[in-house]
């Protein structure tokens, strides 16, 4: 994937979320992954936490239309228009921004824009964001789509891939979570077990 | 309707005041009634039917004078290859084109004082084999100012397009859209443009439109883009159809009838005048071309291709309308070509191998038609959204946008 081309636009916005529409079908950003976008004043850092494929109208049902055929891509052959009648799309929560050269692991001032160019983060970027596992604090009380701790769990794990040390890391990152969840042991215990590369 | 405890009590007892179906409910009854009833009846016509068509076949060249001879009050088919002919579609190209246009339009409204009328034509371009593509727009086009807004002759007189003529006026639209968009297709790749509903401008049969009007509509409306469809031919196969689901055309069956007739030649008005039944030829009466072609072709079969002999077709010249049935799964669709279509055979079965295979992909109806249709059409939101810009845009710019006072009573519904 080429990091510096965006990869959706933002449809839907407020301050601790956006949904974003990719330019290409199924071309979602992996669950758990680190994905930026602009507000007007400062730069987001959002967790992708939810994605899918549907109808780019509501009300029209995609039906089944496979049978016989060799692959979904000879589907898409036969059926051109398919393309352009399904539309991939990502939610992702804010987790900070940078103002300044500073890294913030805070929600900022103003929402993403609408239609602001989303990017995916460079493996450098999330090195340096998850430098302060601060977010955690925001996640930890996150409603998301999907379960919170796989979320989570998908960033971390995500995110260890991008330090020298991932291990070391998760570990790190596994302290914090046990301070926040001090009160919740089945939470935690079931949280770290995520956790394992 | 839900009655809460909660409703109060005069929900509870409340009567809608639109359509009491219970009251209908009834009548429909009735109906059905008598449609069983003459349900032995159709059995037997379309039997009939099917035994005529085959003796037809064996004599069809007596049938073609009679035709050719005949005053008749309906409008009887003209035979161009044998009457019961049933082929099953070629198969498609490996690399082809559809192009479809459908579309929809606010009409003139007279409860408002701007006098103005909206086109929205939806395309879709689809390209299938090695490079698949595809391609949709939405074309809206607001007609305001006399010059638009009425067909003008050299000699002053004019006629407001609104109503059936706007209708007409749309078919033009659709159709010059869709020349545009097949004329800006690679050259060499086979094409076939489809339109919804007829290629016969039936708004102007029986109507006494005046020639102007019939001129600006047709020789430089609708046969003009055909005539564009046509020329594209020096480069490639390119087509022009259009699709008509579940008709009720019976052009077929009146050619039945005169088969039926006793009389050589046929001449309604001298022999029959004022009689609606009793009649020979009322044996197969009633009934509509699809039913006897639902009997006859089995699935992706194309009919005979036959001549109308709408009045209006006389102005066609070298785009006279032939028109085929083909049988897609349970249902009957009319296809109606140019004569230019209808007399080369690569090309004619080209239209049904096409028509046959959009059905197939587009569970029964053609798939460019669908979507062309699903890009032009304008819901009642978008009427109601379109008539608030006006009046925004109209009163922001201090013009005045006043509107009926009925119309202003059905926006604020009051007791």
């Amino acid at each position: 994937m080429d990091l510096d081309k965006q990869i959706a636009e933002v449809i839907e916005t407020s301050n601790s979320e956006f949904l974003a529409q990719c330019y290409e079908l199924d071309a979602v950003p992996a669950f758990g992954s680190l994905v930026k976008t602009r507000s007007r004043d400062c730069q987001i850092y959002a967790l992708v936490c939810a994605s899918g494929t549907h109808s780019i109208e509501q009300g029209r049902r995609i039906v089944a239309r496979g049978q016989g055929a060799a692959s979904p891509a000879e589907v898409f052959k036969a059926h051109p228009q398919l393309a352009k009648l399904l539309c991939s799309d990502f939610r992702a929560l804010v987790v900070g921004h940078d103002r300044g050269g500073v890294i913030r692991e805070y929600l900022p001032p103003s929402p993403a824009g609408i239609y602001a160019f989303v990017y995916a983060c460079k493996p450098e970027e999330v090195r340096l964001f998850t430098g302060s596992l601060d977010f955690l604090d925001l996640l930890i009380d996150s409603r998301l789509p999907a379960a919170t701790d796989e979320v989570i769990a998908a960033f971390l794990r995500f995110a260890s891939l991008t330090h020298e040390a991932p291990q070391e890391f998760l570990v790190k990152a596994g302290k914090g979570l046990a301070w926040l969840l001090s009160n919740d042991i089945r939470r935690l215990d079931s949280l770290l077990k995520r956790l394992r590369i | 309707m839900i009655v809460s405890p909660w409703m109060p009590w005069y929900t509870k007892n409340s009567k809608t005041m639109t359509l009491d179906i219970s009251q209908v409910y009834g009548q429909v009854e009735a109906m059905a009634g008598d449609l069983k009833a003459s349900q032995a009846d159709y059995g037997r016509r379309l039997d009939v039917a099917l035994d005529t068509l085959k003796t037809a076949g064996s004599a069809q060249d007596e049938l073609r004078k009679k035709i050719d001879a005949a005053r008749t009050t309906w409008l009887v088919a003209g035979l161009k290859e044998a009457m019961g002919l049933k082929k099953p579609a070629d198969k498609c190209p490996d690399d082809y084109a559809v192009a479809a246009s459908d579309g929809s339009h606010i009409d003139v409204d007279r409860h408002h004082s701007v006098r103005l009328f909206l086109l929205n034509i939806g395309l879709v371009y689809l390209q299938y084999g090695s490079r698949p593509d595809a391609e949709f727009s939405t074309l809206p086009s607001l007609y305001f100012g006399d010059e638009r807004l009425y067909i003008r002759s050299d000699d002053g007189r004019q006629s407001p397009v609104e109503g059936s003529l706007l209708g007409m006026k749309r078919n033009v639209e659709e159709c010059r859209c869709l020349a545009d968009r097949v004329c800006a297709m690679p050259a060499g790749l086979p094409v076939v443009g489809l339109i919804d509903g007829s290629l016969i401008m039936w708004g102007l049969v029986g109507q006494r439109y005046e020639d102007f009007v019939i001129r600006h509509l047709l020789d430089e409306g609708m046969l003009k883009q055909l005539d564009r469809f046509h020329a594209l031919n020096r480069e490639r196969k390119a087509a022009v159809a259009s699709y008509i689901s579940f008709p009720r055309s019976a052009d077929v069956v009146n050619a039945l009838r005169l088969q039926l007739c006793p009389y050589n030649p046929v001449d309604c008005d001298k022999y029959c005048a004022g009689k609606f039944e009793g009649r020979a030829c009322d044996v197969v009466g009633g009934l509509p071309d699809r039913d006897i072609f639902s009997r006859l072709l089995s699935d992706g079969e194309r009919s005979a291709v036959f001549y109308s002999h709408s009045s209006i077709i006389e102005r066609y010249g070298p785009h006279k309308v032939c028109f085929f049935y083909v049988r897609l799964d349970d249902e009957i669709a009319r296809i109606e070509v140019p004569l230019w279509v209808a007399d080369s055979s690569e090309l004619l079965e080209m239209v049904h191998a096409l028509v046959v295979e959009q059905c197939r992909k587009g569970f029964g109806y053609p798939v460019a038609l669908s979507e062309a249709h699903e890009q032009a059409v304008v819901t009642g939101a978008d009427r109601t959204q379109f008539w608030d810009v006006v009046e925004r845009v109209m009163l922001e710019g201090n013009i005045g946008a006043d509107i009926s006072l009925k119309q202003r009573s059905k926006k604020i519904r009051w007791i």
